[in-house]
């Protein structure tokens, strides 16, 4: 057996088409991962720039009311993962910026597709780009011809003749071949190892290394099932043509048309709601509690009844604290309680939608690969959304410190400002994006997913390569 | 010519006989049709949340009406009443998506200031939007070049590989005639389906009867045409089923997966965008220091710009409207070169894509059958400059109203202006991209005939 998978790695080594295909999987992957880098840094130096700019405003700002400060609000930036520069996911297509400001959640803008024309819409060049996709075309290139050539050859004869059983074939050609995938694969990510603990800016130490090392285990994992996917149909077609055209026409099914047609699917199944109508109904739903900038509702009349009697006195005037305040934090409370609840069902339709998608990779290992590297490499939605709840827990935090602020001016807080100095001790927005033990609980189905095709192709597929009738 | 229908009829009933090559046009047929369902779906639902904005406009305005009894300060009107630009879809961006699913297609607006309004983004679902959209135009540009190679990558090997190409040629047959009957044949299969999905895609989508049907067939026909000519070329060079098999895919992988991606990259780097944030950042500070600003200084500026409000009353309150609104647009006026860099930056991202897409016809076909739809990026920034007029009418509309001092009656809210803008088509980007995809197929085809005329068929 290994004999044959020497004999493999060296005659792939040896053919001149694999070496120029594989050189130019190599080149791209090594391109992919300098641009990747490159491009990671200006975004996360442009964030990081722009974060650092409204933070300074923020603090430096002049004397001013608190509510005057809860409307200047400020921006979050969301930080790139580390891994991103490997499979930015949807990154793209992703806002950068939220500006934070009281009484509304507003939406992520400027997204990376926004700024470009349709082009992007034919995929961006990343590692994850060229693994999932191009190597996976390198092992149907390399592997098409596995059985069939030895049989139009007629060496297999010779091969079975030996005494080595077809099974045993089999394994010691998929043994040759992952050692040729490896080859080209392993330098990438080496590099890409490199880039990412080789610089000053990635000490974030063993959650990093977590991720990477899965990711590579899965591409693993991911290359394999494709080597031995290739192998069994060349096993079973007759010629290495309809090996070939078979492998091809699967692959063209699996990593262009369902992916698409499930996500559109998906979408059409659960309409979502817009921004402009969950707006509306958050509005709508709100004005049951209490409007912050409306006195003439009723309900804030009631709050400031409720006040007068707490403390015992017959005016607004002669109250500790202010109405205005008051009256403002309620009025957040409810609302983003509100907007909340509209909030997670607007991410429940978007799980339902994706959840199809998620589901054909238990029949299609690149719908598999896809979320899982993504979901690794922190720039899946899952992880979006965790930086917009940090962003919404954060302007919430900060909206209420200054209603508190204000509340506690006491009885015409209006007519007067706080100290310049009061902004420098608010907290400011840090982003911690979620450790892998986080990510790895969401990523279970496409874990599952690759595993159940790898061990049921090794199984299977190798089953019904030894009861074929090969010679 | 006789022998060229022979030939043609020849390969129909081999076409029929073949049950996986029958089972690959239904296939794609069935794709199309779902191509064509999801689009116009797709853009119903579009149309019909636009349907709902006048009714949120609408349930605006009653409360506004119970908040303000009588007749109230335009200034609180500004401030709370919201009313939306909206972008209709063309008829046409059913069959093509281009960017309606990533660009927002209506902003809601107040009269504060406009720069950190315009680019508010509607809730997506980024899985979905980086998976693409699954319309006509991804059918036509995706998938029918794969069944073009799929049809013909072994249009000579497997006659050869089968022994069939020596006794065929034994016959006083030219082997010119018996590549051009098969490549007729399959080009009738090829553009006969292309040409029906378009058709129903028309009907179902329902779009006018103009110029742009016969330039979206034009633009199918040479498109498809060019990945002939790929074949053509492939086929000339005499090979290996296989290896034709592969070199197709190659040249599909290159022009239609690699160039566009590399391309994105090279254009991203030669035309840095400035970022869309800085500017609202600046605004944002603009506007906030108009509250610390001495009122005068303010006015006088606003003034400067709109002399014919100068003559109202001096700000003697600590808090007047028409003096917060001076303020939200001078914020606006502060960042009007970053809005106009910015929008010019995208603008020019989109015309190197323009310029440099003769490089794939992929790109070109897709460009252009957008172009015809009026999804892609420039309308978006024609959309934009439209919501930016409308923005400027409102304030039109209720400076009046603030600088005279003249009350706002319920009957005030049906006279503020509304707005509507629909795609209009690119139609000159998509007859350069009909201009250039002529002159791809013109060079392939070329290619082809030459390398046939240099090396004669051989039939082994």
């Amino acid at each position: 057996m290994h004999s044959i998978a020497q004999k493999e790695f060296v005659s792939t080594l040896r053919d001149k088409r694999f070496l120029v295909l594989s050189v130019l999987v190599l080149a791209l992957l090594l391109a992919a991962t300098l641009v990747g880098r490159a491009s990671y840094q200006t975004l996360q130096q442009e964030r990081q720039l722009a974060q650092q700019t409204v933070n300074d405003q923020f603090r430096h700002q002049p004397a001013r009311h608190p509510h005057r400060v809860a409307h200047y609000g400020s921006f979050a930036f969301r930080p790139r993962s580390g891994l991103s520069l490997l499979d930015s996911g949807v990154d793209s297509f992703t806002g950068t910026s939220v500006f934070l400001e009281a009484h509304q959640q507003n939406s992520v803008n400027f997204s990376q597709a926004q700024q470009s024309g349709s082009l992007i819409r034919f995929g961006e060049m990343t590692v994850a780009f060229v693994l999932q996709m191009l190597v996976p075309l390198l092992i149907i290139f390399l592997c098409f011809g596995a059985f069939t050539q030895e049989r139009e050859t007629g060496t297999l004869k010779l091969l079975l003749s030996q005494g080595v059983s077809l099974r045993q074939v089999a394994w010691g050609k998929i043994w040759g071949y992952s050692r040729a995938v490896a080859l080209v694969v392993a330098p990438a990510l080496a590099l890409a190892a490199a880039l990412l603990f080789g610089t000053e800016e990635f000490i974030s130490g063993t959650d990093l290394v977590g991720r990477l090392v899965l990711f590579v285990l899965s591409y693993a994992v991911y290359f394999f099932l494709f080597i031995v996917g290739a192998v069994v149909v060349s096993a079973v077609q007759a010629s290495s043509r309809a090996a070939l055209v078979t492998l091809l026409g699967l692959w063209i099914l699996g990593c262009i048309i369902l992916p698409k047609a499930t996500a559109n699917l998906g979408a059409t199944l659960y309409p979502a709601v817009t921004k402009a109508q969950m707006d509306a109904d958050v509005h709508e739903e709100a004005q049951h509690g209490i409007n912050g900038h409306d006195p003439q509702d009723q309900r804030s009349a009631a709050l400031k009844a409720g006040l007068l009697k707490k403390y015992g006195v017959d005016s607004e005037e002669k109250l500790p604290v202010s109405v205005g305040g008051i009256v403002m934090s309620e009025s957040e409370a409810y609302s983003a309680k509100v907007y909340q609840q509209h909030f997670a069902d607007l991410n429940a339709t978007y799980k339902r939608q994706n959840r199809l998608s998620d589901w054909v990779g238990l029949l299609n290992p690149y719908q598999a690969i896809r979320p899982l590297s993504m979901g690794l490499a922190g720039s899946d939605f899952a992880h979006y959304v965790h930086f917009q709840q940090a962003a919404e827990a954060y302007r919430y935090a900060l909206v209420q410190r200054l209603n508190a602020l204000q509340t506690s001016m006491g009885y015409g807080d209006k007519e007067r400002k706080l100290d310049a100095h009061t902004w420098q001790q608010l907290p400011l927005f840090t982003y911690q994006a979620p450790p892998l033990g986080w990510a790895l609980p969401r990523l279970l189905l496409p874990v599952v997913a690759l595993l159940l095709w790898a061990v049921g192709l090794s199984w299977l597929g190798l089953r019904l390569i030894s009861n074929s009738r090969l010679a | 010519m006789r022998i060229f229908w022979l030939l043609f009829s020849y390969e129909w009933r081999h076409f029929r006989a073949a049950k996986g090559l029958v089972l690959l046009c239904a296939l794609l047929l069935l794709t199309g049709l779902y191509g064509i369902y999801y689009g116009t779906t797709e853009m119903e639902r579009q149309r019909q949340h636009l349907t709902t904005l006048p009714e949120l406009s609408r349930r605006n305005v009653e409360e506004l009406k119970v908040k303000f009894p009588g007749p109230a300060d335009a200034g609180d009107i500004g401030y709370y009443h919201t009313t939306y630009a909206v972008h209709h879809p063309d008829a046409w961006a059913a069959l093509s998506l281009g960017q309606r699913d990533i660009n927002p297609y209506y902003v809601k607006l107040r009269l504060l200031g406009l720069q950190n309004q315009l680019y508010a983004t509607d809730n997506t679902n980024p899985m979905k939007v980086l998976s693409g959209n699954f319309d006509l135009a991804f059918v036509l540009v995706y998938l029918f070049p794969l069944l073009i190679i799929a049809l013909s990558f072994n249009l000579l090997s497997s006659e050869r590989e089968e022994g069939i190409l020596t006794l065929l040629l034994a016959q006083p047959v030219s082997p010119g005639v018996v590549v051009g009957a098969k490549l007729a044949f399959r080009l009738a299969v090829v553009l006969g389906l292309a040409w029906l999905l378009s058709v129903v895609g028309m009907l179902w989508a329902q779009v006018p009867l103009d110029g742009r049907v016969l330039t979206w067939l034009g633009l199918s026909t040479l498109y498809c045409l060019f990945w002939f000519g790929v074949a053509l070329v492939i086929t000339a060079l005499q090979r290996t089923s296989a290896f034709n098999a592969v070199a197709l895919l190659g040249v599909w992988l290159l022009l239609v997966v690699l160039v566009p991606s590399l391309l994105n990259l090279g254009v991203a780097a030669a035309h840095p965008v400035p970022q869309g944030i800085e500017l609202t950042i600046k605004q944002r500070e603009e506007i906030h220091a108009g509250w610390d600003r001495p009122k005068t200084q303010t006015m006088n500026r606003f003034f400067a710009l709109y002399p014919q409000w100068r003559d109202t009353a001096t700000i003697r309150e600590r808090f007047v409207w028409r003096w917060y609104y001076a303020f939200q647009h001078l914020g606006d006026l502060a960042v009007a070169k970053q809005a106009a860099a910015y929008a010019n930056g995208l603008q020019q991202r989109y015309d190197l894509v323009e310029k440099l897409n003769l490089l794939s016809p992929a790109i070109n076909a897709q460009s252009s059958l957008n172009a015809l739809a009026g999804t892609d990026l420039p309308t978006h920034l024609k959309f934009q400059r439209s919501a930016t007029a409308y923005h400027d009418a409102l304030r039109a509309f209720y400076y009046p109203f603030l600088f005279r001092k003249v009350e706002f009656t319920h009957a005030d809210y049906a006279r503020e202006p509304t707005h509507t803008f629909t795609s209009q088509p690119e139609l000159s980007t998509a007859l350069r991209g009909l201009g250039k995809l002529l002159l791809s197929v013109g060079v392939v085809f070329a290619a082809g005939l030459l390398l046939l005329r240099a090396r004669p068929i051989n039939p082994r």
